[in-house]
């Protein structure tokens, strides 16, 4: 469903991610795992289409995505819940909703927010509030609902635990495991490296700008190199 | 004392500079007035006011990229305090009958009524500039506007004074075009020697990063104000030199129309550039007359037709090239570097601070978010202590509370004696510590030497008696020589980085503190770094506090490391140690739960 | 009383005017981060088209919609000849190149028509008068409060309402969480360009039917009027540039009204003391009264 075929991609004169290749397969949950600053985020915001590779090529559903402007991504069917949510503050729960549907017709809209109201119960109590003001959890629940509301086949999530209670963790992992079972595809940026291998079918694990190993979830949690790769291995 | 001698060679470069500018314009003007006719001289004349009215802008908006719309304002106050003590007693009894201030038995001479005038507008600028530059954003542009219609309503209304709408004339007019060509010369070499005073390298930090500057130890505030007094001297001495080359001052004279004249200028030749300023001068009023000529009734009949040229060349210039014609292209800085002698290495051995850096109990909420939760930490002089913890853990909290960014709701930092607690960053900078930025603070138009020099600069004047090694030794140790006449902004990304630990240094601080120093590094590039942030620590006997998210890089750097999780210290001890606590791999990469 | 009444009306007259531009300047800024200088010829561009349509029998029946329309179409057009090719550059690029347009536009007018003056008619009743308990109004100032009052409600009902108002409002906060959500960015910022145009529109008709001429530089002075209002409510700040543009309003008729009862002599001067207040305002709140935290982040 998507491939990522040795992109490169830089920020003025920073290189950011070197020669990165990476597939998910579709209803495949795929789990990105590294240190930070290893370019996690650039690799999703590269292939949501937020940053332009300077080589290599992203193709989605066989079609050539490369730099595509997001608001076309959408359109496609690949949404990404960015880093730190970013859900607009001073919109209403309902506004950034709507807003998320913006490339849904009027009554698949109208759907599909009753549809995000059920799935999140926390949201419909707080629906006319100003989203400046919902909790951690809560702020993470609406940015991935707000994602669903354009109804992707691939979903991009980029560290949706962060800063969250870990009460609130588990509540994001079942949310997690209760979309795969929806049948949407979805690649996911983990800081949480344990936990989200363990729920992945399959995970690349990346390291200063370049994958250094891929397998399936258990293969990769069970590399003892792992952790040497998070310190940074003795050279 | 270095000090005169390194002064006097500021002036005579300031002066060379500005003779061969003068020279050229003058070429070009003799070429043109060669053909005849009083017009021309005239259209000179007009010309030299400007210049000079647009040296005084560049001084302000060139130097601390402040936009201001209000600067014709005070060229009017110029223009009528030399009418009220220019025109001579009797014509003055005539049309002034009732003028305030024991004005009606003032009379000078053209000299003394262009130094009245000057210091009039100096006193009364100076004071207004004190909101103008206390004000941020996009305030100070707007009071400069307030300012233009505050004037104009005193000079309409004030009849006593200024004879109203009607104007003032009987101005003694000057003889040719001599006090006006050494006006601008005098212009010239002000402007730029202002650009090589300690205050106008001051003035170009904050232009170049409003938050690097304090972080380095520049105010905005005094730096500002200077640039702003300055320009109002030179614009004073235009408005002034305007009046008496007209003879006569009315209303109508400078307004938001004719300072928009003056701004076009600047703009067109690139701001940032005296040289810039010059050519845009002669070019847009070239361009002007020419326009004004191919209007005129007998050929194109085009009334107004200069102003499409005014509208239209601006627009192209921003569209196009919106650093200006010339950019940052300046027969000075050019000057400056060819002449530049790299001082003899002064063989003083660094010494070490003797003050160490305590953080206690910092507690920090952000609305409901706690992010610190009494975290702490302490540098020893000379030490390197690595900050390491996951995302959201505080560290970069902890780094801000420390430079003053943020401050702690409870809590200590405490260098030596002083403490730093509710410090601005300003005086944290002056009191010893010295900071690098996570996303690359640079003084990007400048080149990589001018960015180390002025930091030093600013080590002169608060860091007396720390030993402060040249711009060029600190490039060296940063492995920087061979691009220190480079624009910093046009370097690799490994090089800015060691630029701004290189500047840093220059502060002579008791303390580096680096922000993700490696961050966007290969694994080479980060090894060669360590060697980079020890040389140049060791160079001012400073010690270092450092964040990063490479471990291997910390571990190779530090003498101490603190790791911090959820806003607390989770465990600290050397390098080998922390490698080893099982707590540390747990927060790391998540539990298993 | 009867005096204080009216001034108050008056100054909520010139004051919704300015709420009207400023509002629009703050839209615009919110999306762009621009400062658009070029905002007030939108209103000369109604003039003269008003003009023109009244040099060939026009009537104040329909003349609004003209004048809107052309508003509307000039606005856009910014946008697409100018301002999209400078979007990314900074907002000091950005602003002088809105003054260049401002520039550039006096300068067609002079030339295409003429530097003076074209005068047009004005509406009969638009001076009219009538009497509320022995305070008498002037018909345009209700007309102008009114009309203002329901535009500023179709903004709000746009903006709160609309996907396009809510995609405006998001852009304006984050840009590219916006395009995330599949917000077009040419489209949306040529929708608030369009929606400024629409306001500026309404304030020229505002303006034109008090006095029906048009000028090569009109627009220059509400527009600075209007970028000030829009400052001190806090640019991108929707209801500060509202208040800003009343709290302006109110502060010149008062001051006009009230100074030579104050300090005898005084009362030349009334614009010099409000652009001083002004100026103080700015060094103790340079944010303005509604701080856009999100405006800064770029």
């Amino acid at each position: 469903m998507l491939e990522v075929d040795s992109i490169t991609t830089r920020y003025g004169a920073i290189t950011a991610l070197h020669d990165a290749s990476l597939e998910v397969h579709q209803g495949e949950l795929v789990a990105l795992v590294g240190p930070n600053g290893a370019g996690k985020t650039t690799l999703l915001n590269t292939v949501a289409g937020l940053l332009r590779p300077a080589t290599g090529s992203v193709r989605f559903d066989g079609n050539d995505i490369t730099g595509s402007d997001p608001a076309r991504l959408v359109r496609a069917g690949l949404a990404l819940v960015p880093e730190h949510r970013r859900i607009f503050k001073d919109l209403t729960v309902e506004e950034n909703l709507r807003l998320g549907g913006s490339t849904a017709s009027p009554g698949d809209r109208r759907a599909r927010l009753d549809e995000a109201a059920e799935l999140f119960p926390v949201l419909r109590s707080k629906w006319t509030t100003s989203a400046g003001f919902l909790s951690g959890g809560e702020a993470q629940q609406l940015a991935v609902a707000r994602a669903l509301m354009s109804n992707p086949r691939l979903l991009l999530l980029d560290e949706p635990t962060l800063g969250l209670a870990p009460t609130m963790v588990d509540v994001v992992f079942d949310l997690l495991q209760r979309l795969r079972e929806q049948g949407r595809t979805l690649l996911v940026v983990e800081q949480n490296a344990t936990r989200a291998l363990g729920l992945a079918d399959r995970g690349y694990l990346l390291r200063t700008g370049r994958i250094i190993a891929t397998g399936t979830g258990a293969e990769l949690a069970a590399d003892t190199s792992l952790f040497e790769s998070f310190i940074g291995g003795e050279a | 004392m270095g000090g005169f001698n390194a002064g006097l060679l500021r002036f005579t470069r300031s002066t060379l500079a500005s003779a061969a500018l003068v020279a050229i314009v003058a070429a070009l003007a003799m070429a043109y007035t060669s053909g005849g006719g009083a017009s021309r001289d005239s259209l000179i004349a007009e010309m030299l006011s400007n210049f000079i009215l647009v040296l005084g802008l560049q001084v302000f908006i060139g130097n601390t990229g402040v936009l201001s719309f209000g600067h014709m304002a005070f060229a009017q106050i110029a223009a009528y305090a030399t009418a009220v003590v220019g025109i001579p007693l009797a014509a003055k009894a005539k049309s002034l009958p009732d003028i305030p201030f024991g004005l009606e038995s003032i009379h000078y001479g053209p000299l003394g009524a262009t130094l009245f005038a000057v210091l009039v507008t100096v006193i009364i600028g100076g004071i207004f500039g004190i909101a103008v530059s206390r004000a941020s954003g996009l305030a100070p542009t707007m009071i400069t506007l307030a300012a233009l219609y505050v004037v104009e309503q005193l000079v309409k209304n004030w009849k006593e004074l200024t004879r109203g709408a009607g104007g003032l004339s009987g101005i003694p007019r000057l003889e040719g075009n001599g006090w006006l060509w050494a006006s601008a010369f005098l212009a010239l070499v002000i402007a730029h020697f202002f650009q090589e005073t300690r205050i106008g390298r001051f003035a170009i930090a904050t232009r170049e990063d409003e938050l690097a500057a304090p972080a380095l130890g520049i105010r905005l505030f005094s730096s500002r104000w200077a640039a702003w007094t300055v320009s109002m001297g030179l614009i004073a001495l235009g408005g002034s030199l305007r009046a008496q080359s007209l003879g006569s001052v009315n209303p109508k004279q400078f307004t938001l129309d004719s300072g928009i004249l003056i701004l076009v200028m600047l703009v067109v030749g690139g701001m940032r550039s005296i040289s810039g300023a010059v050519l845009g001068t002669v070019l847009i009023t070239a361009g002007n007359e020419l326009f004004r000529q191919l209007g005129d009734p007998q050929r194109l009949n085009i009334e107004r037709f200069p102003d499409l040229f005014l509208g239209g060349t601006m627009l192209l210039v921003m569209l196009l090239r919106p650093g200006g014609l010339l950019g940052d292209r300046d027969l000075a800085g050019w000057l400056r570097r060819r002449m530049y002698r790299r001082p003899p290495p002064s063989g003083e051995t660094p010494q070490q601070g003797v003050n160490t850096l305590i953080a206690t109990d910092i507690e920090v909420r952000f609305g409901g978010f706690v992010a610190l939760d009494g975290a702490g930490l302490t540098v020893r002089p000379g030490e390197v202590v690595g900050l390491i913890g996951p995302n959201g853990a505080g560290k970069t909290t902890l780094f801000n509370v420390i430079t003053g960014i943020v401050h702690e709701q409870v809590g200590r930092v405490t260098l030596g004696e002083h403490d730093l607690s509710d410090t601005k960053p300003v005086e944290i900078a002056r009191t010893g510590l010295a900071r690098t930025f996570q996303n690359l603070r640079l003084f990007k138009n400048l080149s990589v030497r001018e960015n180390v020099a002025l930091t030093a600069l600013v080590a002169a004047r608060h860091r007396p008696n720390r030993v402060r090694p040249d711009a060029d030794t600190l490039l060296d140790d940063a492995g920087l020589t061979e691009w220190a006449d480079r624009q910093a902004g046009t370097l690799d990304y490994g090089n800015q980085r060691r630029l701004e630990l290189a500047r840093a240094a220059a502060l002579a601080p008791d303390f580096l503190l680096l922000d993700e120093p490696t961050s966007g590094m290969s694994d080479q590039e980060s090894l060669a770094m360590v060697e980079s942030v020890r040389s140049v620590a060791a160079r001012v006997g400073a010690g270092v506090l450092v964040i990063d998210h490479d471990l291997g890089f910390i571990t190779r750097i530090s003498d101490h490391i603190v790791v911090l999780n959820e806003g607390r210290v989770l465990a600290e001890g050397t390098p080998g140690e922390v490698r080893s606590n099982p707590l540390v791999a747990a927060a790391y990469l998540g539990s298993s739960a | 009383m009867t005096k204080l009444i009216q001034t108050i009306v008056d100054g909520l007259g010139v004051g919704s005017t300015y709420a009207l531009l400023a509002l629009g300047i703050s839209l615009i800024f919110g999306v762009m981060h621009l400062v658009n200088f070029a905002h007030g010829e939108l209103i000369t561009v109604g003039a003269y088209t008003s003009y023109f349509f009244f040099l060939h029998g026009g009537s104040w029946w329909w003349m609004p919609l003209v004048i809107i329309g052309s508003a509307v179409l000039a606005s856009v057009a910014t946008e697409l000849i100018a301002f999209r090719w400078v979007r990314n550059s900074s907002p000091f690029t950005l602003l002088l190149t809105s003054f260049a347009l401002e520039r550039l536009s006096h300068a067609v007018w002079q030339i295409a028509v003429s530097p003076k003056q074209r005068a047009f008619p004005k509406p009969a009743w638009v001076f009219n008068q009538f009497k509320i308990a022995s305070v008498s109004f002037e018909v345009m100032d209700v007309v102008t409060i009114a009309v203002t009052a329901l535009t500023l409600a179709l903004t709000a009902v746009v903006f709160k309402r609309t996907l396009f108002g809510i995609s405006v409002r998001g852009a304006a906060e984050d840009f590219d969480a916006a395009r995330l959500m599949g917000v077009r960015a040419n489209r949306v910022i040529s929708g608030a360009f369009a929606f400024a145009g629409f306001l500026a529109g309404v304030a020229a008709t505002l303006i034109l039917m008090r006095s029906p001429a048009a000028e090569p530089s009109m627009g220059s002075d509400w527009l600075l009027k209007a970028v000030i209002a829009a400052v001190i409510g806090g640019l991108g700040s929707f209801s500060g540039a509202v208040v800003g543009g009343l709290v302006l309003g109110l502060l010149e008729t008062l001051t006009r009204a009230y100074l030579p009862e104050v300090a005898v002599g005084w009362d030349k001067y009334s614009t010099a003391i409000v652009f001083v207040l002004i100026a103080i305002f700015f060094v103790v709140r340079p944010d303005g009264i509604f701080k856009v935290s999100h405006a800064e982040r770029v």
